[in-house]
């Protein structure tokens, strides 16, 4: 039972973070291996902030909405230019983008790790020696939260309809008046707020904050795309969740056989062997 | 052109003036963390030294360069710092890998190396001009066990070991002394660097019941260890070692979950030495933060090769090579004693047990036949 409360609790992380990748691949379908940068500054403004303000929930909003207009930033300046160009060019940039990052977050915070402390003020929930953290429970409440206003943002405003038609295609939905430049970075921005999210929900919950903190993300995500099926939201969801009790379950049945990123590229290529276009197929040209 | 003349004058006459020691650390990458305190470490010793009169009446000129923990550039550097610098000697900053690539460089190059806190048994097998300051990890495995076992009663243990270098053979070292000593090993795992979940594990643990817990790692992983064994109610006593010997370890915990914690290490905090009380003021003076075991094993590296320079008398390899084998003292930050012919730290190894969230003195364990490393 414990380990399903922990799974939960890695699935919501991954979600979270696949999530705002996906809506960004969905659109644009170039790999944003610099989102992990964006998730980690997510995290280090959070903890920016909570320290001048003192205020948890104040300096989340701060950090999730300035991080979002960083993600536009990104977009902007860095993608914009070359999407006529082959898909590596974006790729190539993304992976600089994301390394020049860290070593910026080093150089402006210090390479040390540090604690980001928060007490939420409520109990941990104990029943039959299963434990739920405080900081457990907030994670699945946030993430509960986000997931439902991703899925009332994407389904019942005018802003989801222009993301689905760029997504589909962005020339057709650019002549039948969606304003493609502006939907674009929407997307950015409501990605990169997401990744925020995870960044500063996973400082807390690891007491943790440090310049490479985005490493792992940066591939691992990339497993939860593939497996969800490129582009997503629901394959993202549910492929999160599949991967964090895949891990879990398996460390619990054997311990650490492999390392938990060695049994998440296990099961995307198991997937990928039955099910070649991922869990769920989305159209894609 | 006269000027240009001028100038490189100046600078041979400057570089005359100076004994130049060259120092690599990561200031990138993984261990950008470790680098910054062993640079620290290394840059207070050098301005100890030299506003308590130099060696041999020079002043010491530190040249500090990044490895990224990258092995390959350590060996690149370690070319730059013998052919292109010129400098007399070398610390190690650094990590195991780039360390052990570097060793047998300095070796065939014949400049005196001293790795700070690298763990690695390979890097001073690389030759006779290559020492290590730090504990040894059969030592300070073994000194584990002794705690375990005597010191606190042990008679079931459970053992988690992190899969490194550094995890696997300190957890080796703890399970032949502790079997030894008559404790059994009831519970075993392996865990890579990068895990952040150890609830299930722990789970398992729990049901075993040890009467202690031997789980090797470094401080970020040790923290999430206590914090997530202390959500899962365990109470029983975590033995850590030098890995966890950071003031993050304490900060990163959760819910004070480090208290109790009892580690082996190098640094007592409870010295009444002057140079130990000296280093820990000093230190968090200048860089705003607790000094930890790698600043202070940086520290001692510059201050044994300082005392090995002045029983050689002379600045030159070969003699500082063969001087520091005759390095003794007491007035060391960390407990180092001595070098063995084999070139590692015979030194005492300090028990410290987390209270009231800060390292404290447990015990001392000085006992020869523990602590002087074995090949």
């Amino acid at each position: 039972m414990q380990d399903v409360v922990n799974a939960l609790v890695l699935g919501s992380i991954y979600v979270l973070i696949s999530v705002g990748l996906t809506l960004v691949y969905g659109i644009l379908k170039i790999l944003h291996i610099a989102h992990a940068g964006i998730y980690t500054l997510g995290a280090f403004l959070g903890l920016m902030f909570y320290h001048m303000t003192g205020s948890f929930w104040v300096s989340l909003l701060l950090s999730i909405f300035l991080t979002g207009i960083a993600g536009i930033g990104v977009y902007r300046y860095f993608y914009r230019k070359v999407l006529g160009e082959s898909r590596i060019v974006p790729l190539v940039i993304s992976i600089g983008l994301f390394i020049v990052m860290q070593d910026l977050y080093r150089l402006v915070w210090g390479p040390y790790r540090q604690p980001f402390a928060v007490n939420f003020g409520i109990n941990d929930i104990r029943i039959n020696g299963v434990v739920i953290t405080q900081h457990q429970i907030v994670i699945l409440i946030i993430t509960a939260v986000s997931l439902i206003l991703v899925y009332l943002v994407m389904n019942h405003t005018k802003l989801g309809l222009a993301m689905r038609a760029c997504a589909e295609d962005m020339a057709i939905a650019g002549t039948l008046g969606v304003d493609v430049e502006r939907t674009i970075s929407m997307a950015f921005f409501l990605g990169s707020a997401l990744a925020a999210l995870a960044g500063i929900l996973v400082g807390v919950y690891e007491n943790n904050v440090y310049p490479t903190m985005g490493e792992v993300p940066s591939y691992k995500s990339f497993v939860v795309i593939v497996l969800g099926g490129f582009g997503s939201l629901y394959g993202a969801v549910l492929a999160g969740f599949i991967l964090a009790f895949a891990e879990t379950l398996l460390v619990a049945w054997k311990g650490f056989v492999l390392p938990r990123d060695a049994i998440a590229f296990l099961v995307m290529i198991a997937v990928l062997m039955i099910k070649p276009e991922g869990l769920f197929r989305r159209a894609t040209r | 052109m006269r000027k240009l003349g001028f100038l490189l004058l100046l600078v041979g006459v400057l570089s005359f003036a100076t004994i130049k020691v060259g120092l690599f650390v990561p200031l990138t990458g993984i261990g950008a963390d470790d680098g910054l305190s062993a640079l620290h470490g290394a840059q207070l010793a050098v301005e100890y030294i030299n506003s308590h009169g130099g060696v041999l009446g020079d002043k010491i000129n530190l040249l500090y360069y990044d490895d990224q923990t990258d092995p390959k550039q350590a060996v690149t550097l370690a070319y730059k710092m013998v052919q292109r610098d010129r400098v007399i000697a070398v610390i190690s900053g650094s990590y195991s890998g780039p360390t052990r690539a570097a060793a047998s460089i300095y070796q065939r190059l014949r400049t005196p190396m001293i790795a700070a806190y690298a763990v690695h048994p390979d890097i001073t097998k690389a030759g006779d001009y290559i020492f290590r300051v730090g504990t040894l990890a059969t030592v300070q495995g073994r000194a584990g066990a002794h705690l375990a076992v005597e010191k606190l009663g042990a008679k079931k243990i459970a053992i988690l070991t992190m899969d490194n270098d550094f995890g696997v053979s300190l957890a080796k070292a703890f399970k032949s002394e502790a079997e030894k000593l008559g404790a059994k090993i009831v519970y075993e795992a392996k865990f890579s660097v990068e895990e952040k979940d150890f609830r299930t594990v722990l789970s398992e643990i729990k049901k075993k019941n040890p009467d202690v817990i031997y789980a090797t790692g470094y401080y970020f992983n040790a923290s999430k260890i206590v914090t997530q064994a202390k959500e899962l109610g365990i109470y029983q006593t975590i033995i850590g070692q030098e890995g966890y010997d950071s003031p993050l370890f304490i900060q990163l915990s959760k819910n004070h979950a480090a208290n109790g914690t009892v580690i082996t290490t190098d640094l007592d905090r409870d010295s009444e030495k002057p140079v130990v009380k000296w280093f820990i003021k000093e230190y968090e003076e200048k860089y705003g933060r607790p000094a930890d075991m790698v600043a202070a094993s940086t520290f001692d590296a510059v201050m044994i090769l300082k005392k090995a320079i002045e029983i050689a008398g002379k600045v030159d390899k070969s003699a500082i090579k063969k001087a520091m084998l005759k390095v003794k003292g007491e007035d060391f930050v960390t407990g180092f004693k001595r070098f063995t012919s084999f070139r590692e730290a015979v030194r005492e190894v300090v028990c410290q047990v987390v209270l009231n969230d800060s390292f404290h003195r447990l015990c001392k364990i000085d006992d020869p036949s523990i602590t002087t490393p074995t090949r």
